[in-house]
């Protein structure tokens, strides 16, 4: 399976984050400064209730170590209710993954907020942790070949 | 007579009635036209073909999928599961209820073509219609055994069971095609941009098109069966989209098809919903 499962493995983790919170959170920690691992493909995208679920589990067929949801608390979506929608969707899609044989710690949902800089950094590092503690993806080789 | 023949000439009663009086333009039904004594869908609008209708323990396709994009007032012969795919359509907008007349079948499991009962059957947790317009009885129809749950298991031997069942699937699609929530007019698994579907039936596909389809059908599955009967390669399709379903009716109280008023679990939300599984949150049972 995995023979990169050491300390300096830096896992490739695809981060979904949210416009209006998340991504302004990024922002945030990048301009205050905030020093957290290079493991993470961010993909912004308008609200976390945009996040088809297929979308993660693509990037993870496609050999992504981790993928990582982050948008706005419950209550603060700039959308009103697409958070509150998007959060169903990700306790039954993380269910399912379980139920598949995925290891949960593969993927990780969260709320950021715009102001949240210094948690956007702890965050990817605990996320970061947490998939490089699982080494590199057993999903990589499940696919006949390299795509173009 | 046996109760089954009597329920089956209620059924042609019934049809004769309301294509007489126009009460419906359609009767979908069950004809014994098919192959092993397998029923075929048949679509009955003349009273003179109604005697072509019959009900018996081989009655298995789900008829509910017929009813999208039909004109005028339709008659559905359902079995239970049928009237909740019925249901579920009407909650979800794809039929209107004034459209269709329910003739809810009690049901006594179906069997296949050596008599033995149907996977689904066997764990059937609704055998009388929630929602008809009229009910044919069944006074030999028990009541059903008390759900069963998959047991718990570890995470290994859940990728050990993921990975025995998908080496079977040839992705033909035939579950879809028979399953009656999957009415979208493009599946994902057919678009070309963005390519959700890789070029080679590898097991990056396989778990691509076995796990979105179970995201699409929590808490929409009716548990008719239609998927595993349509397998020719022996998949136990339904087996994630079981455990995502049971999910879903754990967490939000929310069981498919059996109200009119209910809203799907998936299509609506509570502000103080629990975060199972997320960051920093409670993990899964």
């Amino acid at each position: 399976m995995s023979q990169t499962n050491t300390a300096d493995f830096t896992p490739t983790i695809v981060a979904f984050l949210c416009n209006w919170c998340s991504y302004a959170g990024a922002d945030l920690a990048g301009t205050g400064r905030q020093q957290y691992p290079p493991s993470i493909r961010v993909v912004r995208v308008p609200c976390s209730g945009r996040i088809n679920p297929i979308y993660i589990l693509k990037a993870l067929v496609d050999g992504a170590d981790g993928v990582m949801v982050s948008g706005c608390h419950p209550g603060d979506c700039h959308y009103l209710a697409g958070n509150y929608y998007a959060r169903r969707r990700f306790t039954v899609l993380k269910k399912l993954l379980t139920v598949a044989g995925v290891n949960p710690d593969r993927v990780h949902f969260t709320w950021v907020s715009a102001s949240e800089g210094a948690r956007f950094a702890q965050v990817v590092t605990d996320v970061t942790d947490k998939v490089r503690a699982l080494g590199e993806s057993e999903y990589k080789s499940r696919r006949g070949g390299e795509r173009a | 007579m046996s109760v089954l023949e009597t329920q089956a000439q209620k059924v042609r009663d019934s049809a004769k009635k309301l294509l007489a009086d126009a009460t419906a333009q359609t009767v979908i039904g069950y004809a014994d036209e098919g192959v092993d004594g397998l029923c075929v869908p048949v679509f009955i609008t003349d009273v003179k073909d109604v005697g072509r209708l019959v009900w018996n323990r081989r009655s298995v396709p789900n008829l509910a999928s017929y009813l999208i994009g039909r004109k005028g007032k339709t008659a559905i012969v359902a079995k239970p599961c049928d009237a909740r795919a019925v249901v579920n359509l009407i909650v979800e907008n794809q039929i209107k209820r004034d459209d269709v007349h329910i003739i809810g079948m009690d049901c006594p499991g179906m069997t296949d073509a050596a008599g033995a009962a149907l996977h689904a059957c066997e764990t059937c947790q609704v055998n009388t219609s929630p929602v008809f317009d009229e009910r044919i009885e069944n006074a030999e129809v028990k009541p059903v055994s008390p759900e069963k749950r998959d047991a718990e298991r570890g995470l290994d031997e859940n990728l050990a069971r993921f990975t025995k069942e998908m080496e079977k699937c040839i992705l033909c699609f035939s579950c879809r095609q028979a399953c009656y929530g999957c009415y979208c007019q493009t599946c994902f698994m057919d678009r070309g941009v963005p390519d959700w579907h890789p070029e080679s039936p590898d097991m990056g596909a396989k778990m691509l098109y076995h796990l979105g389809r179970a995201m699409h059908l929590a808490g929409r599955c009716v548990e008719c069966g239609a998927c595993e009967n349509a397998c020719a390669s022996g998949v136990d399709v339904r087996y994630l989209i079981r455990e995502v379903t049971g999910f879903v009716k754990e967490l939000y109280g929310y069981d498919t098809g059996l109200s009119l008023e209910d809203q799907p679990a998936m299509l609506t939300y509570q502000p103080d919903d629990r975060e199972v599984g997320f960051l920093g949150g409670e993990a899964h049972g």
